[in-house]
């Protein structure tokens, strides 16, 4: 047995213990969301265009990773809706950013692995890099989009009468209490994945001018920072979701 | 919104929009301070383009062209020279450049009354100080407070990580473990004091948040002995200059350290809400609470950080498949690291649930009579 096959026994064996029914969902969507990404791989080396492959791909991780993740409706389809949103406005900004900063594709750094292979292969890999760093964040939109909504909710049930206005303002104050240790999760989550890069730079005494002109350093900040307004962005645009669409769902229920 | 908002907020935004005026016209402006020659495009003149293709048959193009730069650093500041670029249609390592560009510029020296030089790469850093505006200016003026407080957590952890690195350095590579296992705590402490203030819900979610982490990696590191890593592949691990395996053990540390942090506040908060609608509450009650809370935040949770670990690997797979390796090996060489990274994190995440659910109950929670 491989370690792989091992510990993935082991995440499933516990998420069932600890979640039930729930940690089972959230087992398969991690499976789920593993497919599509390698799916989204093998269209893009097919020539399919990498626009068409991000929408398409990030459209069904977002439905994924919410409806797999939560049952009540009210949460995931206004969460779903916002996570829509974002995602949308996201990629024009990413579109823009990595057009300014052009990152795309490899580094001298990466030198060494690119031994012996043929790295023009015909597909833009200014592409490659817009989908790579919209899909990178849909986990973080999809998570800040969750949080509020299903904040949200909680206070329509308990206090059905509450007012638009000030269900903008809890969907603020929920986003203020999640911010912290969110911003947490994406900075340990990418700075921990670029240690063995961080350690290459100082070894090799890389002045602050020639790391912040580097391509992976640059590539990977716009990647952490654009993270950052992925989950900055789901706060308003869920809370506004959510006033627009808190009595449509709750008739439905009723009836 | 209301218009006691805009009023509060608005000197602060003008400050905030001028700052960043500021800070874009300097690093547009700062070719001064590199000691590395930097040069503005002025003109751009097309050259011959010629058809490549390989044995996996690839087609690109490969175009020549010759720029006409103007210095803006150096003591040749402000000559003008000819340098020449060559780019291809996917653009890996090379690129394109249009006329406003600045590069940088190598072995630039003066022959005969002649500048020559060689193309070395895109001035990059106002990218980099634009995005990070437009982050601090969103934190600000969203989140006020636990928004500046959010970024401060994250500027003295940069901080912290870096003076790591130099610790690490200085001991060429040895200790990898326990240097980074040591930062692990202090990241903990310090973020969550930044974020909780220094209170007992900080004190028990400090606990919590270590002890998931770390009894994950200690069960973690016992499949890995026990399948005797069959299937991890440290030789596929980018950038590395020191031993691989400390390397990439102290990386999955750190990648799921900030969501545990996450998830444990969350529950230690509501316990701690629970606690205070019902002083009288019991042990049992507070244990199922947590846990309800836990698992359904773990899902969202370990798909964060899946989706970044795995992205990285994105574009060197899709290399691999194009160089005519099967898709085993292309997820072999590229992606096992990743998902045993994925895969470490998610123990952690979910272990978490139980101990910070149980930690939390034995703290707050009134032992049944």
């Amino acid at each position: 047995m491989t370690t792989i096959t091992a510990l993935g026994i082991v995440l499933l064996i516990l998420m069932v213990a600890v979640g039930g029914k729930q940690g089972w969902t959230a087992f398969l969507s991690l499976i789920l969301n593993f497919g599509f990404l390698y799916f989204a791989i093998v269209l893009i080396a097919f020539h399919v265009p990498p626009l068409f492959v991000t929408i398409t791909t990030g459209i069904i991780i977002l439905a994924i990773t919410i409806f797999m993740g939560e049952d009540d409706l009210r949460t995931t389809v206004t969460a779903f809706y916002a996570a829509l949103i974002v995602t949308a406005i996201l990629i024009v900004l990413i579109f823009v950013v990595e057009h300014w900063a052009m990152v795309q594709g490899f580094g001298t750094e990466d030198s060494d692995d690119l031994e012996g292979m043929s790295i023009l292969i015909g597909i833009s890999y200014f592409k490659v890099t817009v989908t790579v760093t919209t899909l990178s964040t849909l986990g973080a939109i999809a998570e800040a989009a969750m949080a509020i909504a299903a904040g949200l909710t909680e206070i329509l049930q308990a206090h059905p009468e509450v007012g638009n206005r000030q269900l903008m303002v809890s969907g603020m104050t929920i986003g203020r209490q999640i911010i912290g240790t969110t911003f947490n999760t994406l900075f340990f989550g990418f700075f921990g994945g670029f240690l063995a890069l961080f350690i290459w730079f100082a070894g090799l005494n890389y002045s602050l001018g020639t790391i912040m002109n580097n391509k992976i350093f640059v590539a990977e900040m716009i990647e952490i920072l654009i993270s950052f307004v992925g989950v900055l962005l789901p706060v308003p645009t869920t809370a506004w979701i959510m006033t627009r669409r808190r009595h449509k769902i709750a008739d439905k229920q009723d009836s | 919104m209301s218009h006691g908002w805009i009023s509060r907020r608005l000197p602060l935004f003008i400050i905030l929009l001028v700052m960043g005026a500021v800070a874009l016209l300097f690093t547009s402006h700062n070719q001064r301070f590199y000691r590395r020659p930097i040069a503005r495009v002025e003109a751009v003149k097309a050259g011959t383009v010629q058809r490549t293709s390989d044995q996996f048959k690839n087609i690109d193009h490969e175009h020549n062209q010759t720029l006409t730069v103007r210095l803006m650093n150096t003591r040749y500041r402000g000559q003008r020279l000819q340098v020449s670029n060559t780019y291809s249609d996917s653009q890996p390592m090379d690129q394109r450049y249009h006329v406003g560009d600045q590069i940088f510029l190598t072995q630039l020296r003066k022959r005969h009354h002649q500048l020559s030089a060689n193309v070395a790469g895109y001035k990059r850093d106002t990218v980099v100080v634009f995005l990070s505006w437009l982050v601090c200016l969103m934190l600000i003026m969203m989140m006020g407070r636990a928004g500046s407080l959010a970024l401060a957590s994250v500027v003295v952890n940069s901080l912290l990580f870096i003076i790591a690195i130099e610790i690490d350095l200085k001991n060429n590579g040895q200790h990898v473990l326990l240097i980074f296992g040591t930062l692990a705590v202090i990241f903990t402490v310090v973020s969550l004091l930044l974020i909780l203030g220094p209170t007992m819900k900080m004190l028990a979610t400090v606990a919590a948040t270590l002890l998931g982490t770390f009894l994950a990696l200690g069960l973690s590191l016992l499949v890995f002995s026990w399948t005797h890593e069959r299937g991890i592949y440290y030789e596929s691990m980018q950038y590395v200059t020191q031993v691989p395996r400390p390397l990439f053990v102290a990386e999955t540390l750190l990648g799921s350290l900030g969501a545990v942090m996450d998830e444990s506040s969350d529950i230690i908060a509501t316990l701690f809400e629970l606690k205070q609608l019902n002083p009288r509450i019991g042990r049992g009650a507070l244990f199922m609470s947590g846990r309800n809370v836990g698992k359904s935040i773990m899902g969202p949770l370990i798909n964060v950080l899946f989706l970044t670990f795995m992205t990285e690997t994105f574009t060197s797979s899709l290399l691999y498949i194009k160089n005519g390796n099967s898709w085993g090996y292309t997820f072999a060489m590229n992606m096992s690291l990743g998902t045993v990274q994925s895969l470490v994190s998610g123990i952690g995440i979910v272990l978490a649930v139980p101990l910070v659910s149980g930690f939390g109950a034995l703290l707050l929670g009134r032992q049944k009579k």
